[in-house]
């Protein structure tokens, strides 16, 4: 049965909830803290009440019977620039500020259609370089620029 | 007041906070000009550079941002009907039909003069309001405070809509879900944590705005993209734009409509959760309903009161926000949310007596309002159709640089690759629950409101003797709680008297048969 885009986000959320609910019984007190009326599970038990409630009411009345169209929409791409995010945090300390952001965005420019390669290099490397000097020089914020390899020191 | 306007003219004044007003208004004129990035994602960006500036500059720095942003989006509202955020749909109703008129430029003039006004004109307001409202609140408590923000989380999911309304809240529940998230306050234990070290210390709010905003937009663009008509639309748009000129009747005629949708807009601006879309809408409608037969069948269709009173109540509106923000700490929008979590990152408490305290961000940013307003008239509007130029950007080009402005934007901050990880998972949770048309602004309102919300709870049951009694004893925290549980069930009491007056209408109307 198609499922509407409220019931099929209550549910998603009510997923979410009850986890919380379950991981706010995890949470360690002190025996004297137990007893006292405000402690550091109560306000994430009245949140998860609150959110299992509240998912409940947009399941069993939801506001639109709208569904939701998965057709037409480029959800390749969107996993890929997902990926691509992903792989930026794990190489910009290995390879640079300069070296992982310019690759960064010559992928991202490539995967949206851009294909000459001068254009690629020509928009992104100096762009990076400016930002960097930028930060750097203009608001004394220092990024390590230069891959592991090619550093001095220790 | 005289002396604290001086401090900060004296501020606000310096050529160092100039410039940032300049640069924060246009800034903020080019990321809101972008469709679907508003002043939300405009003021997130500038987080990471506020943040190595001192409090005065920084928050001047975003105050100009979020005017520009705004005025940005009434830009692309009007020029491909593409409003950069909501509080500007109403401006394409009739700036948009102006421009396929042949008039863009005129219309953006109107835009801009109305915008102006209406800034000035309720920044003049929130000089009064906000030092009497300050000194009101100098009595509440810490009831009187859990109270109101219940209150302003209540209210942003009231003005969601009827049938949004669960949907909003849940959302809110979610943010104060998400602040719970890392080491207790007061008692220093971990929660949420799922042994992991980098959640220790919480989720950063600037990553959760960034993640579910700029990210979660940029992938949305990417998810559906626009074709070729689209982007040839845009091209010419920002290409011909025409004479600037208005004339000496349009000013008449624009006049008493600044003065209406300036007070009503401000008035809206103040109650939390209302902010600038509501504002903009009634004064749209407010002005169609009084302009007459003749001037109200011109709404729609290029009508210079159309156009000129939703961008003067939004922008009225926007300077309204200011006043629950910093008099009592409580933000009215989305928007101010933000600001609010940028403020706390300076180590300010808005609230009553930040005006006491900290003189030189208060009155700054009052006075930051008028020159960020004035800047955005003389520098903006003559190099609108330059600036408009960013709507020709190609999308290949544009998208992978939004997304790495707002992925070095946290590491910026932290320097911890575990952030742009988590900002990853955060955008795909975004892009899901935007698909399933969940509001993202309850969320990061409650994220921001729930430390404090806690900490007030707290303190309220530890000054009553861990007794609830508090919720019904204290009148003021009483009030302000009815007014919480009126908001939630106004939509559905209004909804059922318009059915009974629909119902008896269609009775009489067929006895009458």
């Amino acid at each position: 049965m198609p499922i509407s885009k409220d019931r099929l986000g209550g549910l998603l959320l009510l997923a979410f909830c009850i986890t919380y609910a379950f991981l706010s019984q995890q949470i360690r007190l002190l025996p004297f803290q137990e007893s006292s009326a405000f402690h550091a599970r109560t306000m994430p038990e009245v949140l998860s009440v609150l959110g299992i409630g509240l998912s409940l009411v947009v399941i069993a009345f939801p506001g639109s019977k709208a569904r939701l169209e998965l057709a037409g929409h480029d959800w390749l791409k969107v996993g890929l620039f997902l990926a691509l995010m992903s792989a930026y945090g794990l190489t910009i300390r290995p390879l640079g500020f300069i070296a992982s952001t310019s690759l960064f965005l010559m992928i991202g420019f490539w995967m949206l259609g851009e294909r000459r390669p001068l254009h690629l290099i020509a928009v992104a490397v100096p762009l990076v370089v400016l930002f960097w000097v930028l930060m750097t020089q203009g608001l004394d914020v220092f990024i390590e620029p230069l891959p592991t390899f090619l550093r001095g020191g220790s | 007041m005289l002396e604290g306007i001086m401090i900060g003219l004296t501020t606000a004044l310096s050529i160092q906070n100039l410039l940032f007003v300049m640069m924060g208004c246009l800034a903020g004129t080019f990321i809101g000009m972008l469709p679907g990035l508003g002043p939300m994602s405009a003021i997130a960006l500038m987080i990471p550079i506020a943040a190595t500036l001192d409090p005065s500059a920084g928050i001047i720095l975003m105050a100009a941002v979020y005017y520009g942003a705004i005025f940005g989006g009434s830009t692309s509202s009007i020029l491909i009907n593409a409003p950069g955020v909501a509080s500007t749909v109403a401006t394409s109703f009739d700036g948009y039909p102006m421009a396929k008129s042949g008039k863009a430029g005129k219309a953006l003039a109107i835009a801009a003069y109305s915008s102006f006004s209406g800034g000035v004109i309720a920044a003049l307001f929130l000089l009064v309001a906000a030092p009497f409202l300050a000194s009101v609140s100098l009595s509440f408590q810490s009831t009187d405070y859990f109270a109101l923000m219940v209150l302003g989380l209540v209210a942003v999911a009231a003005f969601a809509g009827k049938g949004d309304m669960a949907k909003a809240l849940l959302m809110t529940v979610i943010g104060l879900m998400l602040s719970t998230v890392g080491t207790d306050q007061t008692q220093g234990v971990p929660r949420f944590t799922l042994g992991m070290i980098d959640l220790v210390d919480g989720i950063s709010f600037l990553l959760l705005v960034m993640a579910t905003f700029a990210l979660s937009e940029a992938l949305m663009a990417i998810l559906k993209p626009k074709g070729d008509a689209d982007r040839l639309k845009e091209k010419e748009a920002s290409e011909n734009l025409g004479s600037m000129a208005v004339s000496k009747d349009e000013v008449k005629e624009m006049a008493p409509v600044i003065g209406r949708s300036s007070l009503l807009g401000f008035l809206i601006g103040v109650l939390p959760g209302a902010g600038a879309t509501i504002a903009s809408f009634l004064a749209y409608g407010t002005e169609q309903r009084i302009a007459g037969p003749d001037k109200g069948k011109q709404f729609g269709k290029g009508s210079v009161r159309g156009l000129s009173a939703p961008e003067t109540a939004n922008n009225a509106a926007a300077t309204g926000s200011f006043v629950p923000l910093l008099t009592l700490g409580i933000p009215g929008s989305g928007t101010t949310a933000i600001m609010l979590g940028a403020l706390i990152g300076y180590g300010i408490q808005p609230g009553p007596r930040l005006y006491i305290d900290q003189p030189e961000v208060f009155w700054s940013v009052i006075v930051s309002m008028w020159i960020g307003n004035i800047v955005l008239l003389i520098l903006n509007l003559p190099l609108i159709p330059y600036i408009a130029r960013v709507l020709a950007i190609p999308s290949r080009f544009l998208l992978p640089l939004i997304l790495f402005f707002s992925l070095i934007g946290v590491y910026f901050v932290s320097f911890n690759t575990f952030d742009i990880q988590l900002m990853v998972l955060f955008a795909i949770a975004a892009v899901v629950l935007r698909m399933l048309d969940f509001p993202m602004a309850p969320m990061i309102l409650g994220f921001i409101l729930g430390g404090m919300m806690e900490e007030n709870l707290r303190r309220a049951l530890l000054i009553n003797n861990d007794s609830w009694s508090f919720l019904w004893e204290r009148p003021l925290t009483l009030a302000i709680l009815m007014i919480a549980a009126l908001c939630l069930v106004a939509p559905f009491l209004t909804g059922k008297i318009r059915e009974m007056k629909d119902r008896a209408y269609e009775r009489t109307s067929s006895s009458g048969d």
